[in-house]
């Protein structure tokens, strides 16, 4: 065994059969990151860059609050939008899964349809459905409402829900499979035991389809930190994303070097608390 | 002494939709009894058995246990406990976590829950350091037995086993079937057992009860259904069996008198113990199993007999079987205790008789 092992790591033949991954790899994953990482120690000036290896980039980043504000934030709208999207999506993929099993065809079709519309569309949709004088007053003030009741358009109410409505059918799409994947006579030995519908459900269905509600949390954060589209449009540009943020300082300032930097740091705080987040999750299921 | 039924199912059917699949099935149950529900797939048994558990409603008829009718009860309040064709063992659970399950959810303290889990783990012969593994790292024998663990520890009245041991190999379906029966002497419980394998079945059971097509063929004790079965289909469904066309001239209560174009037979007549209840005068099948044919020698006297040419011979170790055709071109199977000299060879015309206490007369029945 132990030999095994050692030879096929000298294997010259390795390197060869690696090569392709190797490469592919490197020159779209890993040198783009590098020359993003090189990026952050030049400087602009009159809108050229100019090869300067400082830390001036550095220093503004972790001098001015401003940034570490939009971060906070953009964090904060993810996670939000996390918890939301798997409370909606628990109820939705169990009925999917269980209850409408004969129209599952159909919904999925309909969930798809819901992908693969364009996100701006969608976005500029409710904006016109959520505007003072949109749909959704209309609709309300017709059945006895007071006008103008909806009204947190351009508010970060609604940057979330343009958020979840966008990435929710990530969250019912992975907590589907993992219900779908139950046995079933595994909820019927948990009646046989003598548990109620609901401890069936908390002891039975809910721990079985963690594996689901893990990988939707953790598509549905990445995807959420790094909107740009749901802020502007719903958002009003008021309380502005990393995503956005870092669009401005690319295009409208110019600044390449900082633009690089800001990536970075989201890149970075993003994958520590994904990282913290499979840690504490595959911990408890450990406990278990 | 007649004590009530401890499961009492009268009249029950079932149907999907505009399908049947229980048309009328009625069995009772005596406590601490041994019963096996048998029959091909798609026979209702194991349809009958969710009804019993509670997971199948029924479309009319009454399932009672204990006198209680079980209509409106749901799984978790009635007094059985199933052990699953897959076992249903938790893969998020431990060994303990599943086999306490069913007492956690009755709010035992856990300090009482933990020792009783040991008795289990004893009465099942597993090893104590299975109960912090997780279900998945045992091997299938001892996941049964933690399934099975699982179903007992809430002291049911009724065991319902769904096929478990379907899926394992023979050499471990041995051990397990007899580790069942040893376990439902110990226990005292009653066992409610369906399976495909009627040999299971007979190994097990104290009663047989034959299902097939919604309906209960036969129920009886292991050596009713082996030697005398009502129904041509009961009778060829375990082992090999010949089934050779008579006709019945009469019936009485003392014998019951035949007539065959092939069959040599002095007398003609058959005991009155030997034939099917529900036989009648007219076209019948007479059984006999292929160990009780032997060869008869030139001139010995023989209850019944005819002649047959050897068509097939197989070795199976202990004993030797033939296929032979009879002078009116029937299949007869014959099986011998084997010899080191096969006492019939391929191709010979010989002469094969039985006794007359070892036949069985019985309806032809629809199939």
């Amino acid at each position: 065994m132990d030999g095994e092992i050692t030879r096929s790591w000298r294997d010259p033949e390795l390197f060869v059969k690696a090569l392709p991954s190797v490469l592919l790899q490197t020159t779209c994953f890993l040198a783009p990151l590098l020359m993003t990482f090189i990026l952050t120690f030049q400087r602009t000036r009159d809108f050229q860059l100019r090869w300067t290896w400082d830390l001036a980039t550095w220093t503004e980043i972790f001098s001015k609050p401003h940034y570490w504000t939009i971060l906070g934030h953009t964090l904060f709208m993810a996670i939000a939008c996390v918890i939301v999207c798997i409370v909606l999506a628990l109820p939705i993929a169990y009925g999917l899964a269980t209850r409408f099993k004969a129209y599952e065809n159909e919904i999925k079709t309909l969930i798809t349809f819901a992908f693969i519309t364009d996100a701006t569309l969608k976005t500029f949709g409710w904006v016109l459905f959520l505007d003072k004088k949109g749909g959704a007053n209309f609709l309300l003030s017709y059945i006895g409402f007071p006008p103008e009741t909806v009204a947190f358009l351009f508010t970060d109410w609604a940057t979330l829900l343009g958020m979840v409505y966008n990435l929710l059918p990530f969250a019912i799409f992975t907590i589907y499979l993992s219900i779908d994947n139950i046995d079933r006579s595994l909820i019927l030995a948990a009646y046989d035991a003598g548990a109620s519908k609901f401890r069936a459900h908390w002891e039975v269905t809910l721990p079985l389809c963690k594996p689901g509600i893990w990988a939707g949390s953790v598509l549905i954060f990445l995807l959420g930190v790094g909107v740009f589209l749901e802020p502007k449009v719903l958002g009003g540009g008021k309380s502005p994303m990393s995503a956005e943020l870092i669009r401005q300082t690319f295009e409208t300032r110019v600044n390449w070097p900082l633009g690089a930097a800001l990536t970075l740091v989201l890149m970075i705080v993003a994958v520590f608390i994904v990282l913290l987040f499979t840690r504490v999750a595959g911990m408890k299921r450990a406990a278990t | 002494m007649t004590e009530a039924p401890i499961l009492d199912i009268s009249n029950v059917h079932k149907s999907y939709g505009a399908s049947p699949v229980l048309k009328g099935v009625s069995l009772e149950v005596r406590r601490g009894e041994f019963i096996a529900l048998v029959g091909p797939s798609g026979c209702g048994k194991t349809t009958l058995l969710k009804q019993i558990a509670g997971f199948e409603d029924v479309t009319s008829g009454t399932i009672r246990i204990e006198g209680q009718d079980m209509a409106g009860v749901p799984a978790a309040l009635r007094p059985t406990s199933m052990v699953f064709q897959k076992l249903a063992l938790f893969p998020h659970m431990t060994v303990a976590g599943n086999i306490g399950f069913p007492l956690k959810l009755r709010k035992v303290p856990p300090a009482e829950i933990a020792p009783r889990v040991d008795d289990m783990i004893r009465l099942m012969e597993l090893k104590p350091e299975y109960l912090t593994r997780f279900p998945k790292a045992l091997s299938g024998g001892e996941q049964q037995r933690v399934a099975l663990a699982r179903s007992m520890i809430s002291s049911p009245k009724l065991l319902l086993l769904d096929e478990p041991l379907s899926a394992l190999d023979v050499k471990l379906k041995k051990v397990l079937q007899a580790e069942l029966k040893r376990l439902h002497r110990s226990v005292g419980v009653t066992f409610v057992h369906v399976t495909h394998d009627l040999e299971e079945a007979m190994m097990l059971a104290d009663r047989i009860c034959v299902m097939r097509a919604g309906r209960i063929l036969q129920l009886g004790e292991p050596a009713d259904i082996y030697y005398r079965p009502t129904d041509p289909f009961v009778a060829g469904f375990i082992g090999e069996t010949n089934l050779l066309p008579v006709t019945v001239k009469s019936v009485t209560a003392k014998q019951t008198v035949y007539q065959s174009d092939e069959i040599a037979d002095a007398k003609g007549n058959v005991p009155a113990a030997m034939v099917a209840q529900d036989l009648a005068a007219g076209p019948a099948l007479m059984m006999v199993r292929p160990e009780l044919i032997r060869r008869v020698a030139d001139g010995e006297k023989m209850d019944c007999s005819l002649s047959a040419t050897v068509t097939e011979v197989f070795t199976k170790g202990g004993t030797v079987q033939y296929r032979a055709r009879t002078d009116k071109g029937r299949e007869l199977a014959v099986e011998i205790q084997g010899t080191s000299a096969l006492p019939m060879q391929l191709g010979e015309k010989v002469r094969l008789g039985w006794q007359k206490k070892d036949i069985w007369l019985l309806r032809p029945g629809e199939a």
